[in-house]
This record gives structure tokens, C-alpha cells and sequence, in this order.
């Protein structure tokens, strides 16, 4: 026999009884879940109320899902970032915190789209709204994909200015980035389809090149209204920054648009004369489904966190044809490490299979170094309870061989991507490739958890201080008394812990239908491969 | 039945004759100026083929059979026809009705003899006055004979006087308007009006009442004089539900004539047929030998000599009665169901007998055998009253290889059908034993047909094949156009299925042409709240149709039509290695990074490929063709084709655009269209002088055309139209200076709209 370029890894196995009960019970709970996201989801892309949306589309104005359309190319996946930002915040006044971003395919290149919904308050920033724009500059940025704002805002919510104009990751911080990316060589394209106000006027004028909709888009630093009030001026908004006057004056724009699909198919000409991306910096493959059904994972995952189950039954139905090489899978078992490919892409999954011991975390440290020197990215899939705890892993020295997987994670040039499908919980967190290790992506499975430690530990860690205070004086403390004391520490915990917490709050960037986690997984590695990868370099990995 | 169904089906081989008759005795009377001494075939080694399409192809096939060298002609504007190809050397002539061109092109190719088809030079005795003057054989009449049945008036004398009857009529040389009118009068209205020389109906008209009569003569005569160079007309008594039947025959330059029975051509359009068949349904035994007997008489009578076709009208009502119309000096498009049924090759004896053979055919022989039935493919539209259409033909299936059915044709993938010619491509002919079986071997071969790249009336045939009058067989030339407004579209459902294999094909056209390499190229609109439906807006016939998918096609996508009920659609090529495959793929060596887009992605025009699409729509898999181009796609199932124009959104990007199922008013499928109608601002691009204005209030203009000059800074700048529309307003004159964004003008822009192209006629005649 021939030997083929690429000796194919081995196709896992899977020990699960599609017929068992616990697999009926988790496949219903966790369709219910399904259900429930999908129908969030659906409320969300709504945007703001009906009136808001009809008064728009009076105007001749194509609602911002319709203008996503309308620029991505025809039947093209659409990767959207963080959707359910803002749930539950600002009393519901603001779905997707009234901005669509995401990542979507222009005239045949990734590119990261942002766009207004002026439905919602008039497409004005609330501090999730700076922050869900700012994190889709941060994709742009870390995966050098093109930018394409859709501007249709009246600039800051003005109740809130000081959670959104003054600081470092404020409203300002769009505009910074605007011109680091320009400065680096991705695109900024903006289209003006809507007001342009104040400090907004600074994103078609930060931009490389801009489209105006004529007698639709107004760009200019002081409205009508100020103006008035500053000067005296009696001037229209079309006089004072309309399409004809930045078309044809001001030069502030480059482009005049008949109407929105005009501007949009200005964009995607504009994106047809980028240059082209660097080369993918790993090789890939054609695709391979799994092997195994990917229908299976909503039966395999307890829903219940705290049983146990075996980790490569997941991976088995996310990796193509389910082939799966393991790295020292008789060494600290209880984290798994291997190579795959997910839609041809090369990735070293990194799995949680039960809590962290030092030999789980120097495995971990060193699988992603090796993934790191072969510039292969890096999947991690966490459902990670902490680390082991206790004197003799102290003195074994669990916290400076935590720190060396941290230091890996934190260190490796490959792109990271991350998906809760359990729980997140502790410093498990972040040597795990949490938010705050910086992965490229990082989503949420809808009955994870993610919160410091669990609602039980924690209420009990806090019982059990109080207890010792109120003992210490000499005082009681019924049983009674501590229910009543962790009760509302659990629901804290619960309602934090849940994703949907999360997401509102751009920890995540969306929670994922298990079924649709290869997807995103596919969508962002390609994305990714869109980046060049820096040098290999870490830090000093105490030893 | 037998095993001869099949061979009825094979022409051109000398044994399908049967058994061959006694020769039909050498008459005294040759025909004029031929030679009465017997001559061979053999002394025939090549044939030039003095015209163009399918009958260069089905004269060069009994060449091809005889051993025969075959030289076809093509014009300056007919380089790469697909007839060239059909014979062994093609040449250039200045065109098919350049006689002196075409005679020297036979004498410089070495032919012996001219066949000259049908139309064109056909029926020109000058052109055969030359191919003999040149020492060439003439496949046809003698030229005099050619002028004696040319002039109807002569030819109805001529027949006449040997006892053929003929329509009551009048007219002639000498006739004018008012005498015309009086005969007219004294026959009774209503009368047909028709010019003396010409065919095809060319300058016809139906006149019904009195004060019509001089209208039309100085109509016909304008228009005979125009196409034919002669404005005699003359009139002739109505036949009401009139039918026309016409006799084949054949004779020899030794007086033999015998007759291969007779055809029907009743369904016609613009008194041109396009449906014939053999034996006619309408005729009883004794009128059968009456009108063929008089029709031998008629070709005796002006001693004609090789294949010719004695017409009749025979009124619907009145089988027995029967006059002559006029005779065709030529071979007929529709002689190819005469020698389904008789098994003779009507080219081969065109050639024996300009060879100087005699007939080896006796009558009794000549006995037709089962029934045929001919349907003629034109590129024509008729949904638009069977106007000509044009374009490149990107894509042909005929229906070749089925029992009982012949095709003659001349049409080939990528050949521009323009409108410079007659609009006929192919007929399409199937024999059975009797007409039903027939009638339906030809719809059944029709349903096979395909022409994807211009419009073609297959589909229509196959509608007015079914027509209970067509299987009843009551015929009358009225009968397509009562009939057409029921017929020329197809139905409903059929529209729906194919705007959905469009979309179907644009969605193929979609995915990657290979493995995927990236799930960004998998083009079912995935987010992370499901599928999100895109939208196809086409245009299809004058109409706005929108399709919306929601899904991958080759997986299975729920497809609206018009914002129609959910179908359920899957669809497949059946090629293995075409993007509609399954998505799970065997491993590939890695490629490098795909770099298309949907727009470099559009379906390409696949010219090698099959163009065949599996479209199961809830349920019921059915077989499509289909080819798609950047702009538009075609679609065809059973003989009907459509043409779904791409609509542009007013910008070149956004050809399409989809809409996500959440949106709550615009809903799924719907685009909203931005503001319309807002009114175009011309200003001056500079400070200068107005020097010229060419456009005022209410012009109509299109982009791009000038509006007014200005002069500044010793330059002239010419003010263009930003869009189409009609001039609103003009604010200023030649000699006015203007300044920097002076309002000009004012332009009210209008949305494009495809202008239809007028009817044309062909310019050439090449119809029988």
C-alpha cells in the first residue's frame, strides 16, 4: 500500500445507548433548551418596536437584517456575534443591544459587519452597544478581516454618556481602532444609510473609503439643533450633511447611493478591490462529516453538571469523520488532548474530562505548545469544574503547574477558540482559554454555566465563613438559618451563572445550539486562517 | 406491428424503397429542353447545396448514403452555421440569393450539379437558367416550367385546361383595382386577396367587406411589390374552414409522373405551417384518388419534371370538393412524412431523375404504409403571436434514437440563431401504424426537445398536438389561431416548477465546483438561528417572479414561488464530481484558498457539461435541463423553455438579495425597494458657459447621454444624463453662463426597463 500524504488518525468509537433513558431525558432537555434559544433569537433580530420598525421602512429604508442581506453574498452562512447582547438589560429597550454584528462573506471575502438598527432608539450606543462594536473591531483586528459599517446612529444614548463616552473602551475606542486597523492594512468601509451624529460622523470620515445615501444619510459633527443653538444657523440636515454635500463638497464621503441597495452593492464592489488575504498559514483539507451522528451530542451531554461523562463522545461528533489522534491519553487523564480536523482545518482539542490535576495541566501546557510550533489552532472545550484543591495538591504544587498551562494558552500564537459545553467555573476559567486569555471565538452551549465557582460551593464557601464568625462569638446558627443565608447566594449564582447573563454582557460571542457548534467552529478557524500567526514566544513557565 | 417501424424511421437507403416497380414507360414528350435520352446517376460525383439549415443536412445525408461528394455554401454573415459542417467542404458565396456567387461557386468546387432546397433560389428560373447555363445539373423543374407554375395565374390556366379544378377567382396583368374589385364583387365576399408571384403567404389578406377591397389590393400590392418585385394580385373565392392538402409527385424526364399520396398542412400560423402530416384524416378513398389523379394530371399538364407539390384547399365542410391553389416546383420542408409513409427518398430521386434517370417507380408501389406526422421547430415566441425570436443557442436535445421518429435538423449548442433567416430549426417527424399512434410518438419525441438559449414553440406543439381537434383530426387553417391564446403558455404549475429548477440551478450554481475547503462556500444561508431564506427576484416573460430558498438545495430546501405555500425541494446534476453532490466528501489534498465570491461564483455556462437537473419538488422527481449565465437561466422540461432574466438591483452588486426570516414586516422573500421616482439634479461641474443644450422639458433621455455643453477654461465639458428618465426641466440656454453646481436641469429617472425588441422579418425569404 501507498502511503497517503495524510495517514488518516484514527475514528473514534462511541460507548452511548441512543436508547437508554438518561440519553431520552438529556436529548429532551436539551431540545427544550434549543427551543428556547431559537425563540431568543427570533425576538432579538426583531430589533426595536413596531412602530420603530415601520416608521423605518416608510422612509425607504431597508430594516438592518434586510441590509445584511442585501450585502452578503447570496445564501452565504452568517457567523453573528453575541445576538442576545443585552438581554435582559436596560429594561429589554434594547435588543441585540441595537447593533447586528458579525462575521459574513462579501463579494467572496470574510469580512466583519457592523449595522445600526435604528429601531432601537435610534440606533444610539448604549454601553453594551459600545461594547458589542468594539468587540467585533477586536475579531476584525485579531483575524485582519475587512470592516463594513452600516451607519445608521444617532451617536451616544445621552441618559447614559458617562458608561459610554469617557473611558478607555468607550466610544472613543472605535474610532481607535478604526485607525489601527486602517494603519495595519484592514479595510474600514462605511456606508452612511441613516444618521451620522457627533462623534458618529468619525466613522465614515475614519473610513478608507465611504458611501453616502443621497437624500437618507446625514454625516455631521453638530445637528440642525445644535448648530441652532450654538451659532444661530437655520440649516436642514440634508443641507448641513447630507449625500449631495459630502458627495460632491466636503469630500467626507466617496460614494452617492440611490437608495440602500445601491449602497450596499457599492460595498461589495468596494470589498471586489481589496487585496487578497494572506495565505492560510495551516493546510486544509476537504471537508469530512462526522462519522458519528452530531444529532447524539443533545443526548450525551448531561444537563446536570455534575455527572460525569466521557468527553470524546463530544468530540467524536464535532470533528471530521469523528478521527481523533490522542496525545498521552494515559497521563492525566482527565484533561484530553488530541489532533483533528474541523472542516478540513487542522485543530489540537483541548477537553475537559473531569477536574484539573497537575498532571492534567503540565499534559495541557505541553500539547499546547506542541499545537503552538506546528501552527496548529487550538479548540478548547470546557466543562471545567477547577482545579483540584486540597494540601497535598498544594504542596504537589497544582498552582505553578496551573500557572504553566495558563502561561501557554495565554502565550500561544495559534487562534483559540473556545466552547463552554459545561461548566466554567474558577481558575479551570482561564487555563481553559476563558475570555480573558483572548481565544478568537468563544461561545456558549445553552445549559452551561460559567461563574467563579459553583452556586453550591460558593453559598457553602460563604456559610461556612459566616458560620465560623457567628460561632467564633459564641453565637448559633441553625440549619435553618444557613438555608435561609444560601438561598439567595444560589440564586445569584444561578442567574449570574446562566448563559444568557453572559451573553447580554459580551462574555461570550453567542450561545450555540450544540447541533450548529461544528459550524461556528468551521466558520471561525476560517476566519482565522484569514490572520497570519506571529513567532513562537512565552513567558517564563515556573518550573 | 412489425420490426419495419424502426426502418420507417431510417431514410435515404435505397433497399427501404420495397420492391422496385417496372421503370414507367419513356413518354413521347420530354419535358422542354431536357435531354430525352436516359442518363445515370453516376455521372453525378458532387452536389452543391444551395441554401442554408436542417435541409443542407438532409440533403448531404442521401448524398453522404449515394456515395455522393456534398459542398454546402454558407453567406459573409453565416460563417460556422452548423449546415457547413454537414458537408464534406463548405464554401463562401456573397450570399444564398447571390445566383452568379453560388454558380460560380459550384463551377470553382468542381460540382456537377446545384440541389437548391427549399426557399431561396429554389423557384427562380433565372438560378436555374444559370446552373444549367454553367453546364451544371439543375436538381428541379426546367426553369420554364418554374415560370409557368411560379405565376398563379398562368398556373391555374395551365391546370385548368387539363381538367385540375380550381378556386373561382380573378385577377391578373391586366387587371386594375377596379376590375380586381368587380371580379372580386362578382364572386361573392368573402375573397382571399393574394399576389400573382411569391409564397408563404407573403401579401395575403382576407377581405370581407366591400369598401376593404381597395385597401387591401394597394396593401398587397405594396407588399408583393416589395418582396416579390411584382405587384399583380389577384382575388379568389373564400373557402370557408378551409383545409390544405397538397399531393406529392414525382416525375421524370420521360413523362413518367407518379404521386407519392397526399399531406395535410391545416395548422399553420400567418398562413405558414408548422404541423403536416400523411395521409391526410380528412380525406375519403374516392376523394383521395380524385385530387391525386389530378394532380398527376396538373404536373403533366406543364410537363414537370423531378419532386413537386400540387396544392389544395378543400373546404371543411365539402371533402369532395377540391381546387387547385398552386404548385411548389421544388422539394417541400414537409416531404419528409411523405417518405415516412412510402419509404421513398424524394432527394435520391431528385437526383436519379436530374441525372436523367427514369422513374423505377411505378404507382401501385407508391401505396403509403401507416401514418406520419411532421411538427416544425421554429425560433419563434407564441406567447408573442409566434414573433421570431434570436439568440445563441446554448444548449440542444432532440429526440434521436426513438422508434419511429426522424429528426432533420441543423441545430448545434453555441449557434447564434439571428433573424437575418427563416426562424425554422429542426422538424421533428414520427410514423406510426396508425395517426394516433403517431400523433403520440410525436408529442412524446417533442417532450424530448429542448432548445435552451432562445424561444422556441416546442412546447406549444406539444399543447396543440393534444388539442381534441388535433387528435380528432378537425383540422382548418383557423384552427392555431383560435386556439393559441389556450395553447401558447404553458400552465400554471409547469411556470411555478420551472421558476423553482431555476432557482435550483442558480443555488447549484452556487456551492464550490469542488470539495468544500471552507464552510463559508456552503450556500445555505446558515445562522445561528437557522437557515436564513435568500431571495432570487427574476424576470420571466414580462414578469416579476421571486423565488425564496431556505436551506441547501442538494440537502433539501423549503422553496416559495411568489411567496406561494412551502415546497419542498431537492435537487441533484447528475454528474458525480458537480458541486450538488452530498456535503460529506472524502478527504482531498489541500487546496489553496478559494478566492470567489458569489458574483465570480454565478453559474457558469457549462457548454461540455450536461445541463441536466434533478428537481424533486414535494415528492415527484422530475428531469429538468438547465444552464445558467451571470445574467440568466434557462430552463426546460418537455419541450416548454424558459428564460429567467436576473434581476440587477440598480447597482451591478447586489444582484440578489435575501431576507431573514425574522424581520417582521418585510417578512420572508420581500425586498423592499428603495425610494423611487426622487428627482435628478443636473448641475454644472464648473463655472463656464452654457454652449449648447440639446435636450428640453420632456425629452426623454437615457444614462449617459448628453445633456448640454459648457465651455470653461477653453475646454468643453459635456453634461451627461446621471440616469435614464425624461427631461423635467431646463433652466438654461445656449450663451448663459453658469456657475459652480448651477441647477442645469432636472431629470426625472425612470427604472429600467427591457424594451422589447419590435417584431422583424426575416429579410431573406427561405420558408416553403
Amino acid at each position: 500500500m501507498a502511503q497517503v500524504a495524510h495517514a488518516p488518525f484514527p475514528v473514534l468509537t462511541s460507548r452511548i445507548d441512543p436508547a437508554s433513558e438518561p440519553f431520552l431525558e438529556n436529548a429532551a432537555r436539551q431540545r427544550s433548551l434549543v427551543a428556547d434559544l431559537r425563540a431568543r433569537l427570533e425576538r432579538a433580530a426583531r430589533g426595536g418596536p413596531e412602530d420603530a420598525r415601520r416608521r423605518h421602512v416608510e422612509r425607504g429604508k431597508l430594516l438592518p437584517r434586510e441590509r445584511l442581506a442585501g450585502l452578503l453574498d447570496v445564501a452565504s452562512p452568517f457567523l453573528e456575534l453575541s445576538p442576545l447582547a443585552a438581554t435582559g438589560c436596560y429594561g429589554g429597550e434594547a435588543p441585540s443591544a441595537g447593533i447586528v454584528c458579525g462575521v459574513g462573506r462579501v463579494s467572496g471575502r470574510e469580512c466583519v459587519v457592523v449595522v445600526n438598527d435604528a429601531t432601537v432608539k435610534g440606533g444610539t450606543y448604549y454601553p453594551l452597544t459600545v461594547k458589542k462594536h468594539l468587540r467585533a473591531q477586536e475579531v476584525a483586528l485579531a483575524n485582519r478581516l475587512p470592516c463594513i459599517y452600516l451607519v445608521d446612529s444617532g451617536g451616544a444614548y445621552l441618559p447614559r454618556q458617562d458608561e459610554v463616552f469617557p473611558d478607555r473602551e468607550h466610544f472613543g475606542r472605535i474610532f481607535y481602532h478604526q485607525a489601527q486597523m486602517s494603519k495595519r492594512g484592514i479595510a474600514q468601509i462605511a456606508a452612511v444609510m441613516g444618521s451620522c451624529t457627533a462623534g458618529g460622523a468619525y466613522v465614515p470620515a475614519m473610513s478608507d473609503e465611504a458611501v453616502i445615501v443621497r437624500g437618507q444619510g446625514t454625516v455631521f459633527l453638530g445637528g440642525p439643533p445644535l448648530v441652532k443653538a450654538a451659532t444661530g444657523e437655520v440649516v436642514t440636515a440634508e443641507e448641513l450633511g447630507g449625500g449631495e454635500l459630502h458627495a460632491r463638497r466636503s469630500g467626507v464621503v466617496d460614494h452617492l447611493a440611490h437608495d440602500d441597495l445601491h449602497a450596499l452593492g457599492i460595498v461589495r464592489e468596494i470589498v471586489s478591490t481589496l487585496a487578497a488575504p494572506a495565505p492560510r498559514p495551516w493546510d486544509v483539507v476537504a471537508a469530512e462529516e462526522p462519522a458519528l451522528d452530531p444529532a447524539e451530542l443533545y443526548g450525551i451531554v448531561p444537563t446536570d453538571l455534575r455527572v460525569l461523562y466521557d468527553v470524546r463522545e463530544v468530540i467524536a461528533r464535532l470533528v471530521d469523520g469523528s478521527r481523533f489522534l490522542e496525545f498521552k491519553a494515559e497521563y492525566g487523564p482527565t484533561l484530553v488532548c488530541g489532533f483533528a480536523r474541523v472542516w478540513g482545518h487542522p485543530v489540537g482539542v483541548v477537553a475537559n474530562n473531569g477536574v484539573l490535576f497537575s498532571e492534567s495541566a503540565l499534559k495541557g501546557a505541553h500539547f499546547v505548545e506542541l499545537c503552538d510550533r506546528r501552527c496548529v489552532p487550538l479548540l478548547f472545550l470546557q466543562n471545567i469544574s477547577g482545579f483540584m484543591v486540597g494540601a497535598a495538591y498544594e504542596a504537589g504544587g497544582i498552582a505553578k503547574h496551573g500557572a504553566k498551562m495558563v502561561t501557554a494558552v495565554a502565550c500561544a500564537r495559534v487562534p483559540k477558540l473556545t466552547v463552554v459545553i459545561g461548566g466554567s467555573f474558577g481558575a479551570g476559567n482561564y487555563s481553559m482559554c476563558g475570555r480573558a486569555l483572548g481565544p478568537r471565538f468563544l461561545w456558549m452551549w445553552p445549559g452551561a454555566r460559567i461563574s467563579v465557582m459553583g452556586g453550591e460551593q460558593a453559598a457553602s464557601v460563604l456559610a461556612t465563613i459566616r458560620r465560623d464568625q457567628i460561632e467564633a462569638r459564641g453565637g448559633s446558627w441553625s440549619g435553618e438559618e444557613e438555608e435561609r443565608f444560601k438561598d439567595p447566594v444560589r440564586a445569584q449564582y444561578e442567574e449570574q451563572g446562566n448563559p444568557y447573563y453572559s451573553t447580554a454582557r459580551l462574555w461570550d460571542d453567542g450561545v450555540v445550539d450544540p447541533l450548529d457548534t461544528r459550524r461556528v467552529v468551521g466558520l471561525g478557524l476560517s476566519a482565522a486562517a484569514n490572520a497570519p500567526l506571529d513567532d513562537v514566544g512565552y513567558g517564563v513557565f515556573r518550573m | 406491428m412489425t420490426g419495419s417501424v424502426g426502418a420507417a424511421a431510417s431514410i435515404g437507403v435505397p433497399g427501404s424503397l420495397g420492391t422496385p416497380g417496372a421503370r414507367g414507360a419513356p413518354g413521347a414528350r420530354g419535358a422542354p429542353g431536357s435531354a430525352a435520352s436516359p442518363g445515370s446517376l453516376g455521372a453525378i460525383g458532387s452536389v452543391l447545396v444551395a441554401n442554408r439549415g436542417e435541409i443542407v443536412v438532409r440533403v448531404c445525408r442521401t448524398l453522404a448514403s449515394l456515395g455522393i461528394r456534398s459542398i454546402a455554401v454558407y453567406a459573409p454573415d453565416d460563417v460556422g452555421a452548423p449546415h457547413t459542417a454537414a458537408a464534406d467542404l463548405a464554401v463562401a458565396v456573397a450570399g444564398y440569393l447571390d445566383a452568379g456567387s453560388i454558380v460560380a461557386a459550384a463551377a470553382e468546387s468542381g460540382a456537377d450539379a446545384v440541389h437548391p432546397g427549399y426557399g431561396f433560389l429554389s423557384e427562380d428560373a433565372a438560378f436555374a437558367r444559370a446552373v444549367l447555363g454553367a453546364g451544371l445539373l439543375w436538381v428541379g423543374p426546367p426553369p420554364e416550367v418554374i415560370e409557368t407554375m411560379g405565376d398563379k395565374i398562368r398556373a391555374k390556366q395551365t391546370v385548368a385546361a387539363a381538367g385540375v379544378p380550381v378556386v373561382p377567382g380573378a385577377g391578373g396583368h391586366e387587371m386594375d383595382d377596379d376590375a380586381l374589385a368587380a371580379g372580386a364583387l362578382e364572386l361573392g365576399l368573402p375573397v382571399l386577396v393574394k399576389p400573382a408571384a411569391g409564397g408563404g403567404g407573403k401579401g395575403m389578406r382576407l377581405v370581407t367587406a366591400a369598401e376593404d377591397l381597395l385597401p387591401a389590393f394597394a396593401a398587397a400590392r405594396r407588399e408583393a411589390e416589395g418582396a416579390f418585385g411584382d405587384g399583380t394580385l389577384l382575388v379568389e373565392r373564400w373557402i370557408e374552414r378551409p383545409r390544405h392538402v397538397e399531393v406529392q409527385v414525382l416525375a421524370d424526364a420521360f413523362g413518367s409522373v407518379v404521386h407519392l399520396g397526399e399531406r395535410e398542412c391545416s395548422l399553420q400560423r400567418r398562413h405558414q405551417k408548422i404541423v403536416e402530416e400523411s395521409p391526410s384524416p380528412f380525406l375519403d378513398g374516392a376523394t383521395r384518388a380524385a385530387m391525386t389523379r389530378s394532380a398527376v394530371d396538373a404536373a403533366a399538364a406543364c410537363g414537370y419534371v423531378g419532386a413537386g407539390t400540387v396544392e389544395f384547399v378543400v373546404a371543411g365542410d365539402r371533402p369532395d370538393a377540391y381546387f387547385f391553389v398552386e404548385m411548389n416546383t421544388r422539394l417541400q420542408v414537409e416531404h419528409a412524412v411523405s417518405e415516412l409513409v412510402t419509404g421513398v427518398d424524394l432527394v435520391e430521386w431528385q437526383l436519379r431523375v436530374a441525372a436523367g434517370e427514369p422513374l423505377a417507380l411505378e404507382q401501385p408501389a407508391m401505396s403509403s404504409r401507416g401514418h406520419a406526422v411532421e411538427a416544425r421547430v421554429y425560433a419563434e415566441d407564441p406567447e408573442r403571436g409566434f414573433l421570431p425570436s434570436a439568440g445563441t443557442v446554448l444548449h440542444a436535445e432532440e429526440p434521436l434514437g426513438r422508434p419511429g421518429v426522424r429528426v432533420d435538423s441543423a441545430l448545434a449548442g453555441a449557434s447564434t440563431v439571428g433573424t437575418r433567416y427563416d426562424p425554422m430549426l429542426a422538424k421533428v417527424v414520427a410514423w406510426g401504424v396508425t395517426r394516433a399512434e403517431a400523433l403520440a410518438r410525436l408529442r412524446a419525441a417533442l417532450r424530448e426537445t429542448a432548445v435552451l438559449g432562445l424561444t422556441t414553440n416546442v412546447g406549444y406543439l406539444v399543447r396543440l398536438l393534444a388539442h381534441p381537434d388535433v387528435v380528432a383530426g378537425r383540422l382548418d387553417t383557423g384552427l392555431v389561431d383560435r386556439t393559441l391564446a389556450a395553447l401558447a403558455a404553458p400552465d400554471a404549475a409547469s411556470a411555478r416548477d420551472a421558476a423553482v429548477a431555476a432557482a435550483c440551478r442558480l443555488a447549484i450554481g452556487l456551492e464550490p465546483a469542488g470539495p468544500y475547503l471552507d464552510p463559508w462556500e456552503v450556500a445555505d444561508g446558515w445562522t445561528l438561528a437557522g437557515a436564513r431564506p435568500w431571495v432570487v427576484a427574476f424576470r420571466q416573460g414580462g414578469r416579476a417572479v421571486s423565488v425564496s430558498v431556505q436551506g441547501r438545495v442538494p440537502d433539501g430546501a423549503t422553496v416559495r414561488v411568489d411567496g406561494g405555500p412551502p415546497l419542498f425541494v431537492r435537487a441533484e446534476t447528475p454528474d458525480p464530481g458537480s458541486p450538488a453532490g452530498s456535503l460529506a466528501r472524502s478527504p482531498a489534498g489541500s487546496l489553496a484558498r478559494s478566492p470567489a465570491g458569489s458574483l465570480a461564483r454565478s453559474p457558469a455556462w457549462s457548454p461540455n457539461g450536461s445541463p441536466a437537473l434533478w428537481v424533486t419538488i414535494d415528492g415527484e422527481r422530475a428531469r429538468w435541463l438547465a444552464l445558467g449565465g451571470p445574467d440568466e437561466i434557462w430552463v426546460s422540461r418537455h419541450g416548454d423553455a424558459w428564460r429567467f432574466v436576473l434581476e440587477r438591483s440598480r447597482s451591478e452588486g447586489a444582484v440578489l438579495a435575501g431576507s431573514t426570516g425574522a424581520v417582521g414586516s418585510g417578512g420572508a422573500g420581500v425586498v423592499p425597494s428603495g425610494p423611487s421616482g426622487s428627482v435628478h439634479r443636473v448641475t454644472s461641474p464648473m463655472p463656464g458657459v452654457v454652449v449648447a443644450v440639446h435636450v428640453a422639458a420632456g425629452t426623454p433621455v437615457s444614462a449617459g447621454q448628453p445633456l448640454a455643453v459648457l465651455e470653461a477654461m477653453k475646454m468643453e465639458h459635456v453634461v451627461l444624463a446621471p440616469s435614464d428618465g425624461v427631461v423635467a426641466e431646463v433652466f438654461v440656454r445656449s450663451g448663459q453662463s453658469v456657475g459652480l453646481d448651477e441647477l442645469l436641469a432636472r431629470l426625472e429617472p425612470t427604472r429600467a426597463e427591457a424594451v422589447e425588441t419590435a417584431g422583424r422579418d426575416a429579410d431573406e425569404r427561405g420558408s416553403a
